[in-house]
């Protein structure tokens, strides 16, 4: 009962914490599009592969979104400095991103992204897995010369620690023996 | 000693004890094949009854016949302190003493001097204290002793003390107290008895010793004329120990022989008196009585009384035969006052009050008893009668009625009185109930508990012969466990200065038994009370170790046959060490009393090594390899693997150089073990910082190819940011160049 109301009251708190962070997110942009108004166009129609990349990913890292986002903005971003440098335009805008060769470009550039990240991940994670079964090997090797050096009474503590943790789980167990019980009566 | 242990010693009943079997007789200590024919000594105690009826009816200790003749080649002659050449082979029985069997010895430095050695019997106590004081001087009136010290006997494969004497020529004074002997008359006996005798007995008596063996079959001629008459030897055996009862005072008669305590002069002036009676006589006066009847009667009458009331003796000698015959000790004659008698001097015949006769008899056991004293006596035979008669309340009214004596029946009361919730408990035994009666109607007895009657001065003794008897101390810890010597001391309305020091002693006795650990318990109160006896540990069986300074030596010498797995350690050896060295050994007795198999042998380790260290020995080669070969556990202790086998590659070495203190100090040094100790924290907590690592990575709950794809995710995503960066940079850079 008293996890479950604890639970409740951390939902209830992300919930009014994202409401705040959205009315500052507007708040920015507002900003953003009365002082430039041209960039943000150009910016948020290119970048709309990055939107539907962060409305998609639902990892607490957002590395889909940070890698299809930065991938996707080298597509936006010349764009935007073509504005800066030229004429900084909402006509100028529109222009640039009613062109379909140019949006053929950033959304290009997204897909990169989107590439890269469906590719990298799986050849990165192979290597860590390596590595770690490197590391776990040697500090095996170490705790067995630990062993050999000392006796196995080496690995007090550590037997230590886990009968505690066996005694933990098993108190819990009963308690929560004990919570069933109490819900049933 | 094993072959001890199985030598009983005595029987219980304190006037009955019977013969203990041959050395030899479990194989023990049974003579080398071939030859069977061994002079396997035997124990008897003496006791009341003469070992031989005769017609003189004087009583006499059995000192065993003629043994079988050993052969010469297979028993060769055994060397005492590298001078006195002892021949198994060439017994003299005729020179046996009770407790040890005579042979023919040479000196080397005289060789033709008459000389014969007693061999005394292995495990008995003997007098090693009075053989120290003769080594240095010599008694007059007494059988000169020579040497003595530990031999290894060859026919009983042991060793055992040797005392080597002066061949008395003219032999014993009387072959056998059985045979008819011309009675010596009035006129000769101050010279051939009473001078020499009182002779030997002042001169022990100011070195602190009394003889306590003074009996007509122990006097010797020293001459061939037969003129030069001397006591023999009284070494070989505890005092009194062999003394048939009637030689024995009261108090001492009633005990049994092994609790007959040390005695003092005034019990050889009583054994003197009875030798001198027996000498006049010719024959036993009271030859007609059984033991018991005699003591029941001395009790009654007196001694002199129970002993010459039928007999006619010289006016002349009625004086000092009195003297020396009475009962209680401040009227019995001393030295002074028998050299005063011999010098002329006469003194008025003591006039002995005769005890107060009672109205009426106390019957108990078939008889009529007329003192308190023979009832106590007559109870402690038959505890179960006796214990139904003080309950019956018949003893209090006699008491009360026909003796008036109303503080004894009150006395008696209290001690019957139990207090409510105690009625099961030890302290009220019908035997501890019945000893103390016995203590209150004769406090000046022996203490009588469960057939083992001793005076305290002659525990030690009887706890030692009760333990080579029975192998075990039952008894006698139950002596000391209801505080039956306490009591004692309370029955004694004054309390002397001796009574105060017995109860002290036994207190710290009490003390000692209580405690279950090595160097204490009941092993360690017979060591405290028996200074001289020889380590009893089942180890040194073969050996004679009565002194610190050779135990260990001889444990040094049995290593080389000894199975090496069991311990150089002993309950025995533990006490004798403690009693007999002269330095604090207590830590290291609790370390070797310690449950864990490696504290106790570090604490054997250093308790050897601190002995060898203290007494200056300068190499243990058996031993060192005896406690090294049993040191793994010990070793175990410490945590590394490596410091272990360098301790293990060092120990040969050491064992090499006998030196125990160095092998101490390898197996139990204080800087290796700090930095083995600290060296071990350090690995413990490597080794759990190692296992939470582990534990991150691959612990249980851990999704390994999940949280690497997690990582390659994080890492595409930093890239691509870097790239973007990158990019970003290069074209601001393209633009604006």
């Amino acid at each position: 009962m008293a996890r479950q109301q604890a639970q409740n009251t951390g939902q209830e708190e992300l919930r009014r914490r994202g409401r705040s962070n959205l009315t500052w997110i507007l708040l920015v942009l507002t900003c953003l599009v009365v002082l430039a108004g041209p960039t943000m166009v150009v910016l948020f129609l290119g970048m709309l592969p990055t939107v539907v990349a962060l409305i998609i990913d639902r990892t607490k890292q957002k590395s889909t979104t940070f890698c299809v986002g930065s991938v996707n903005f080298i597509g936006v971003f010349p764009f935007i400095m073509t504005l800066w440098t030229d004429i900084n335009t909402f006509d100028a805008a529109i222009l640039t991103v009613s062109d379909i060769f140019n949006l053929l470009v950033m959304y290009s550039a997204a897909a990169f992204g989107w590439f890269l990240f469906l590719t990298m991940p799986p050849i990165i994670s192979s290597f860590v897995i390596v590595l770690q079964q490197r590391k776990v090997a040697q500090l095996r090797g170490e705790q067995k010369d630990l062993i050999e050096e000392w006796g196995t009474e080496v690995a007090s503590i550590v037997e230590m620690r886990k009968t505690a943790k066996q005694e933990q789980h098993m108190e819990h167990g009963v308690e929560g023996t004990g919570h069933h019980r109490g819900h049933r009566t | 000693m094993v072959d001890a242990l199985n030598q009983a010693v005595e029987t219980a009943e304190a006037q009955t004890d019977a013969s203990l079997p041959h050395v030899g007789s479990d194989g023990v200590s049974a003579p080398p094949s071939p030859s069977p024919a061994t002079p396997a000594p035997e124990i008897k105690p003496a006791n009341g009854a003469p070992a031989k009826t005769s017609s003189t009816g004087i009583p006499e200790p059995d000192r065993g016949g003629p043994l079988p003749p050993l052969d010469d080649a297979l028993f060769p002659p055994c060397a005492l302190n590298d001078r006195y050449l002892i021949y198994p082979s060439k017994a003299l029985p005729d020179l046996n003493s009770p407790q040890a069997l005579a042979y023919k010895a040479e000196d080397r430095r005289e060789p033709g001097r008459p000389i014969f050695a007693l061999i005394c019997k292995p495990g008995l106590p003997i007098r090693t204290g009075l053989l120290k004081e003769l080594r240095t001087q010599g008694i007059r009136g007494m059988l000169p002793m020579l040497d003595f010290g530990p031999l290894f006997w060859s026919p009983i494969d042991q060793t055992t003390i040797a005392i080597v004497f002066d061949r008395p020529l003219g032999g014993r004074m009387l072959q056998s107290t059985a045979d008819r002997f011309t009675r010596i008359t009035e006129y000769e006996i101050s010279k051939v008895i009473f001078e020499p005798l009182s002779q030997a007995i002042s001169e022990l008596a100011v070195i602190s010793y009394a003889h306590r063996a003074i009996r007509l079959d122990n006097l010797f001629y020293m001459d061939k004329e037969r003129k030069n008459l001397v006591l023999g030897e009284c070494l070989t055996s505890p005092p009194g120990f062999d003394q048939p009862a009637i030689y024995e005072p009261l108090n001492r008669a009633f005990a049994m022989p092994s609790g007959r305590g040390d005695g003092m002069i005034y019990d050889d002036m009583y054994a003197l008196g009875i030798l001198s009676l027996f000498v006049l006589q010719g024959n036993n006066p009271a030859a007609r009585f059984s033991d018991d009847e005699m003591l029941s009667a001395k009790a009654e009458k007196g001694t002199y009384q129970a002993m010459c009331e039928n007999e006619r003796i010289t006016a002349s000698l009625i004086e000092p035969v009195r003297g020396l015959l009475a009962d209680e000790e401040f009227e019995r004659w001393n030295i002074e006052a028998l050299d005063q008698w011999l010098n002329g001097q006469r003194k008025t015949p003591i006039q002995r009050r005769p005890a107060t006769k009672p109205k009426a008899p106390f019957k108990f056991g078939a008889r009529d008893h007329m003192t308190v004293r023979s009832i106590a006596q007559a109870f402690s035979k038959s505890v179960p009668e006796a214990i139904k008669i003080i309950r019956s309340g018949k003893l209090e009214h006699w008491l009360r009625t026909s003796i008036d004596a109303p503080e004894i029946a009150d006395s008696l009361l209290e001690i019957m009185t139990i207090p409510k919730g105690h009625e099961a408990s030890l302290d009220a035994a019908d035997d501890v109930l019945v000893s103390k009666v016995c203590m209150r109607l004769d406090p000046h007895g022996p203490i009588r508990y469960k057939h083992f009657s001793f005076l305290p001065d002659g525990f030690g003794v009887a706890m030692a012969v009760e333990y080579l008897r029975k192998g075990n101390f039952q008894i006698p810890g139950e002596v000391l466990a209801r505080d039956l010597i306490g009591f004692w001391a309370g029955v004694h309305e004054k309390k002397t200065v001796e009574i105060s020091a017995i109860e002290r002693s036994f207190i710290s006795l009490r003390n000692f038994a209580r405690i279950n650990e090595m160097g204490y318990g009941m092993e360690r109160c017979l060591y405290e009370l028996n200074q001289t006896l020889p380590c009893q540990s089942p180890l040194l069986n073969k050996t004679y170790v009565d002194h610190i300074d050779d135990f260990l030596s001889a444990i040094d010498d049995i290593a080389d046959h000894t199975d090496k797995r069991s311990r150089p350690m002993d309950k025995h050896i533990a006490a004798f060490i403690d009693t007999h060295f002269k330095y604090d050994v207590t830590p290291h007795l609790k370390a070797l009393s310690d449950p864990h198999e490696e504290t106790s042998l570090i604490g054997l380790l250093s308790l050897y090594a601190l002995m060898q260290w203290r007494m200056k020995i300068p190499a243990l080669y058996g031993l060192s390899s005896w406690l090294g070969g049993l040191l793994a556990p010990a070793i175990g202790t410490y945590h590394s693997r490596t410091t272990r086998r360098h301790i293990e590659q060092e120990i040969p070495a050491l064992v090499r150089q006998g030196s125990l203190p160095e092998l101490f100090d390898l197996i139990d040094n204080a800087d290796r073990r700090t930095v083995d100790n600290s060296d071990f924290e350090a690995a413990q907590i490597a080794f759990a910082h190692a296992e939470v690592e582990i534990e991150g990575i691959v612990g249980e709950g851990i999704d390994q190819k999940k949280v690497a794809l997690e990582a390659g995710e994080r890492t595409t995503a930093m890239l691509a940011i870097t790239l973007s960066m990158i990019a970003t940079t290069v074209i601001i850079f393209a633009t604006t160049m």
